[in-house]
C-alpha cells in the first residue's frame, strides 16, 4: 500500500510544473557550481605550482584539496604558504585577489547550493502534501480507502523523497564524473569515500527539510499558509540561527581580534630587534624570545578561539544547516578544526627547526637545508570523533523528530 | 478611484496572516540583531582603545624610525553604523598567521541581510497571487465588471503592496534604533541618521522590485500554486545565485594574473635579472673608461691600490671615473629592472580593477547586490570607504614621514651628530596619530547613486512588464 501511495506521488510530481522548475534549478545550479569551483581550484593549483618550496627550503605549504570544489570552507586560508625564519612563522603569498566583490558574497560551492538553495527546493516538495490534498478534496477520498494514516504519510514521504533525491544524486554523480576527466583533480579512494559521505549527509539534510515541510503542512489548513510559515522557518534555520549564534557566542567568550594579535606581534619583534642592536644581549637570544612570545600569544589565542568555536558550534546546532556545514567541511578537510590543526603543525615544524636555523644564521650560513614539512589530513575517524558523527546523528534525530511530529499532526488532522 | 483600490489592497494585506507573520518575524529579528550588534560594537570599541593604549606605550619606550612603519599603522576604528550594517569591515583577514575563520563560515547577519533576504521574501509572499489569486477567487471578474481601467488595478496593486511593506520596516527599524540610541556609548550622529533614511528608501525600492516581480509573475500564471513556484525560482536566482557567481564569472571573462605569479616574476626581475644586467653594463662601461684611462688596466693588490690613489692624482682621477662607471651601471640596471617590475604590478592592478568593475556590473543584475552596495556605501562600511580610508592613510603617511620624521631626525642629529638615528629609541608620543573621519554624506550618496538608479530602472521595467502581462490576462 505504501508503494502505491509513493508511486502516485512520484507520478504526480513528474507531471507537475513544480517538478520541472525544481529539476531545472537543480541541474543548473549543481552543474554551474561544480564548473566554477573547479576553475577556482585549477587557479589554486597553478598558484601552488609556483609557490611549491624547493627541497630543503624551510617553507610549509599544503597542496590544494580537490574536495574543496565541493566544500570550499577555509581552503583559502589553508593553502597559504608559511615561511619559517629566525623570528618564527611569516605568512606569505595568501591566495588573495584584488577583486573585493569576492568578499561581499559567500562562495557558491556545492555545499552552499545544497545548504541554501536545495533546502528550499526540498521544502517545496513537502509544503502542500496534506493541506493541498485537503483543499482539493482528494484527501477525503484517499482516507476512505482501507489505508492507515501512517501508511499514507510514509508513502507520501517516500514518493517525494525519491523524486527529490534521485535527480539530486544523479546530477551530482554526473558532475563528479565530468570532474574526474581533469588530470589535476585526482581523488584518492579515501577522498571518493569522503565525497560519498558528504553526499549522504546532504541527502539526510534535504530529507529533513522535506519532513519539515510535511510537518507544517499537517498543522495548517491551507497550502498558502504552510508555505508562508515554511519560508520564514527556512530563513531562520538556514541564515539567522547559525550567524546570530556565532555573534552570541562572542558575548560569552572574549577572543582578541586578529588586528590586536598582529599589532602585538609587530611590537614584540621591533622591540627585541632594537634591544639587540643597541647592545643588550645577543641576537640569538632575542630571536628566541620573539619566537617564544609569538608561540605564547598563538597558544593563548588558539585556546580561547577553540572555546569560542565549541560554544558557537553548540549554539548553532539548533540549525541543521550549521550541523551540515560543520560536518561536511570537516569531512572534506576544509573545516575550522582542520585549519587549526594545520597551524599547530606549522608551529611544531617551526619549533623543530628554529634552533638549527638560528645557529646557522649566527654562523653566517644562509643557504642551509632543512627537513621538509609533512602534513597529513586528519583521518576520518578523528573527524567523526571531533563532532561529525554527532552532527550526522543530530541530522538524523531532526529527521525522525520532524517525521514523528508530522505523523502526530496528521493523525489529528481534520480532513474535511 | 485609485485611492479606493489602494485602500482595498492595503486592507486585504493588513488583515492577512502573511502580513502578521512577516511583521512579527521582522520586528523580532531587527531588535535582536540591533541588540547583538550593539554589544559587539561596544566590545570592539573597548578593544580598539586598548590597542591604541598599547601603541602609545610602545611609542614612548621602544619606537625607532627603522621599523616604526610596522607598529604605527593606520587602522579603522569601529564606527557607530556597525550596530546596523557590518559591511566589509568584518574581521576576515587572511594575511595574518592567526585568523578568525568563523565569519568566513558563518557570514554575520545585519540589516542588509534582513532587508535583502527577508524583505524580498515578504514582498513576494504579499504579491505572488496578486492577479492569479483574485482570478481563482473570482473577484477579478467582478472588479473588471465595473468600468475600471486595468492600468489602475496594476498601479493600485503595486502601490498597495509597497505601502504595506513600509509600515513593518519602519516600525521594526524604529524599535531597533531605540535599542541602539539608548545605549550610552553609541555616538549616533545626524549624518548617520540621514544615511539611514536613504538606506530605508533603498530598502523600500528593493522590496518594491520584488513586489513587482510577484505581480508580473502572477499575471502570467493561471494558478497561484504555479505563480509561487516561478516567483521563488526567480527569487532564488536573483538573490542566492547571481551575486555569488558574479566574481567568479568576471574572473573568467576578464582574467587577472595570479598575485603569487606576479610577485615571483617581479622579484626575479629585480634580483637575478638585475644582477645579470648590472654585470653586463658594468663590464661595458668599465671597458669604455679603460680606453680613456689605460692605467686602470694594471693589476694591483688592495694596499698598492690605496697607496697609488693617495699619491698619484692622475691615477685617482682614473680610479674615480671607474667607480662612477660601476655606480652608473648598477643605477641603470636598478632603474631598468625596477621599471619592468613596476610595469608588471601596474598591469596586475589595472587588470584586477577591470575585473572588479566587471564583477560589480554583473552582480548589479541582482537587486540584492544593488542594495548591498548602496547600503554599505551609505553607511561607509563598503568599497567607497576602503578608498576613503586609503586616502586618509596617505595623508597621515605624508605628515608622519615627510614632516614629523625629518624634523625629529634633525633634532637628534643636532644633539649628537654621530648617533645612528634609525636604530635609536626615540620618544614618539608627540608623533601625529592617524585619525579616521567618516566621509561626508555627499560622497557616500554619489557612490550609492548607480545602484539606486539600477533599482529604479528595474522597478520601471518590471512595472511595464506587469502592465502588459495584465492587459493580456484572461480573467475568466
Amino acid at each position: 500500500m505504501i508503494g502505491t501511495v509513493a508511486r502516485k506521488e512520484i507520478v504526480s510530481n513528474l507531471l507537475s510544473y513544480k517538478f520541472f522548475i525544481v529539476l531545472l534549478l537543480m541541474v543548473l545550479l549543481v552543474a554551474t557550481s561544480l564548473f566554477i569551483m573547479h576553475r577556482d581550484f585549477a587557479a589554486r593549483m597553478a598558484d601552488y605550482q609556483v609557490i611549491r618550496p624547493q627541497p630543503g627550503a624551510p617553507i610549509a605549504v599544503v597542496p590544494p584539496n580537490p574536495l574543496s570544489i565541493f566544500a570550499k570552507g577555509l581552503e583559502t586560508a589553508m593553502t597559504r604558504s608559511f615561511e619559517i625564519g629566525v623570528i618564527g612563522v611569516t605568512v606569505r603569498a595568501g591566495q588573495s585577489s584584488g577583486n573585493v566583490i569576492y568578499s561581499f558574497f559567500p562562495a557558491p560551492d556545492f555545499l552552499y547550493v545544497v545548504r541554501v538553495v536545495l533546502s528550499l527546493v526540498a521544502l517545496l516538495f513537502g509544503f502542500d502534501q496534506i493541506s493541498r490534498e485537503r483543499e482539493q478534496g482528494t484527501l477525503k477520498l484517499l482516507l476512505s480507502g482501507p489505508v492507515s494514516r501512517a501508511r499514507v504519510l510514509a508513502g507520501k514521504w517516500l514518493g517525494n523523497f525519491a523524486s527529490l533525491a534521485v535527480p539530486f544524486v544523479l546530477v551530482t554523480l554526473l558532475g563528479t564524473a565530468v570532474l574526474l576527466f581533469d588530470p589535476d583533480v585526482r581523488f584518492s579512494a579515501g577522498q571518493l569515500g569522503r565525497l560519498g559521505l558528504i553526499l549522504a549527509l546532504s541527502v539526510l539534510y534535504l530529507a529533513f527539510f522535506l519532513s519539515l515541510g510535511m510537518l507544517v503542512s499537517a498543522l495548517t489548513r491551507r497550502a498558502a499558509t504552510s508555505l508562508i510559515v515554511l519560508l520564514f522557518v527556512w530563513a531562520l534555520l538556514v541564515f539567522v540561527l547559525p550567524n546570530l549564534g556565532t555573534l552570541a557566542a562572542r558575548r560569552f567568550v572574549s577572543v582578541p581580534s586578529v588586528q590586536a594579535l598582529s599589532e602585538e606581534r609587530q611590537q614584540t619583534w621591533t622591540r627585541e630587534v632594537l634591544l639587540a642592536i643597541t647592545g643588550t644581549g645577543d641576537f640569538a637570544e632575542r630571536w628566541r624570545t620573539i619566537s617564544r612570545e609569538n608561540d605564547r600569544m598563538e597558544e593563548d589565542y588558539r585556546l580561547k578561539f577553540e572555546r569560542l568555536v565549541r560554544l558557537s558550534r553548540n549554539i548553532n546546532r539548533l540549525s541543521p544547516a550549521a550541523s551540515l556545514l560543520d560536518a561536511a567541511t570537516g569531512i572534506a578537510g576544509t573545516g575550522i578544526d582542520e585549519e587549526s590543526r594545520l597551524k599547530t603543525e606549522v608551529v611544531r615544524y617551526k619549533n623543530s627547526i628554529i634552533d638549527e636555523m638560528i645557529a646557522n644564521r649566527m654562523a653566517g650560513k644562509r643557504e642551509a637545508q632543512y627537513a621538509a614539512f609533512v602534513y597529513r589530513a586528519r583521518p576520518l575517524g578523528e573527524v567523526f570523533a571531533a563532532g561529525a558523527l554527532f552532527d550526522a546523528a543530530w541530522l538524523l534525530v531532526f529527521n525522525i523528530l520532524a517525521f514523528a511530529l508530522a505523523y502526530a499532526g496528521f493523525v489529528r488532522y481534520d480532513v474535511r | 478611484m485609485l485611492k479606493t483600490l489602494i485602500l482595498k489592497e492595503m486592507r486585504a494585506h493588513l488583515l492577512s496572516f502573511r502580513f502578521l507573520a512577516s511583521f512579527v518575524i521582522l520586528f523580532v529579528l531587527v531588535v535582536v540583531t540591533a541588540t547583538v550588534l550593539t554589544g559587539d560594537y561596544v566590545r570592539k570599541l573597548d578593544e580598539y582603545s586598548a590597542r591604541q593604549a598599547a601603541i602609545d606605550r610602545y611609542l614612548r619606550t621602544y619606537a625607532h624610525f627603522n621599523r616604526i612603519q610596522n607598529v604605527l599603522q593606520p587602522t579603522q576604528p569601529p564606527i557607530p553604523f556597525q550596530t546596523l550594517v557590518r559591511g566589509l569591515t568584518a574581521d576576515v583577514n587572511v594575511e595574518e598567521f592567526d585568523d578568525d575563520p568563523l565569519p568566513v563560515m558563518f557570514p554575520l547577519i545585519d540589516l542588509t541581510f534582513i532587508v535583502t533576504i527577508l524583505m524580498s521574501l515578504v514582498a513576494l509572499i504579499l504579491t505572488y497571487d496578486a492577479v492569479s489569486g483574485e482570478k481563482e477567487e473570482g473577484t477579478l471578474k467582478l472588479m473588471l465588471g465595473n468600468s475600471l481601467p486595468r492600468s489602475k488595478i496594476v498601479l493600485a496593486k503595486a502601490a498597495g503592496a509597497g505601502l504595506t511593506l513600509v509600515g513593518p520596516l519602519v516600525v521594526s527599524l524604529a524599535a531597533g534604533m531605540l535599542v541602539i540610541l539608548l545605549h550610552p556609548r553609541v555616538d549616533w550622529s545626524g549624518v548617520d541618521g540621514a544615511a539611514l533614511a536613504l538606506i530605508v528608501v533603498g530598502a523600500v525600492l528593493y522590496s518594491g522590485v520584488f513586489a513587482l516581480i510577484g505581480i508580473l509573475v502572477s499575471s502570467i500564471h493561471r494558478s497561484s500554486a504555479s505563480s509561487i513556484m516561478t516567483s521563488l525560482f526567480v527569487w532564488t536566482l536573483l538573490v542566492l545565485v547571481v551575486p555569488n557567481l558574479s566574481p567568479y564569472v568576471a574572473s573568467f571573462l576578464s582574467p587577472a594574473p595570479s598575485r603569487i605569479k606576479v610577485a615571483r616574476e617581479a622579484s626575479r626581475l629585480t634580483d637575478v635579472d638585475r644582477d645579470d644586467l648590472g654585470r653586463k653594463l658594468q663590464a661595458q662601461y668599465r671597458a669604455e673608461v679603460l680606453k680613456e684611462y689605460p692605467v686602470l688596466g694594471e693589476q694591483l693588490t688592495e694596499p698598492e691600490l690605496k697607496k697609488r690613489v693617495a699619491e698619484d692624482p692622475l691615477y685617482r682621477k682614473a680610479y674615480e671615473a671607474g667607480r662612477a662607471a660601476v655606480q652608473k651601471a648598477w643605477d641603470e640596471a636598478n632603474r631598468i629592472q625596477g621599471a619592468k617590475a613596476g610595469a608588471l604590478w601596474e598591469d596586475l592592478r589595472r587588470k584586477e580593477e577591470a575585473q572588479t568593475g566587471l564583477a560589480r556590473t554583473i552582480s548589479m543584475i541582482s537587486p540584492l547586490a544593488d542594495f548591498d552596495y548602496l547600503a554599505t556605501d551609505l553607511s561607509s562600511t563598503g568599497t567607497r570607504n576602503m578608498a576613503h580610508f586609503g586616502r586618509l592613510s596617505g595623508l597621515w603617511s605624508k605628515s608622519f614621514y615627510d614632516d614629523y620624521r625629518p624634523k625629529k631626525v634633525d633634532e637628534l642629529r643636532a644633539k649628537q651628530p654621530t648617533a645612528d638615528v634609525w636604530n635609536t629609541a626615540v620618544d614618539m608620543s608627540d608623533a601625529p596619530r592617524f585619525r579616521y573621519v567618516e566621509e561626508g554624506l555627499g560622497g557616500r550618496l554619489q557612490a550609492a547613486l548607480p545602484p539606486f538608479a539600477v533599482l529604479a530602472g528595474l522597478a520601471v521595467v518590471l512595472f511595464a512588464g506587469a502592465y502588459v502581462a495584465f492587459i493580456r490576462y484572461d480573467v475568466r
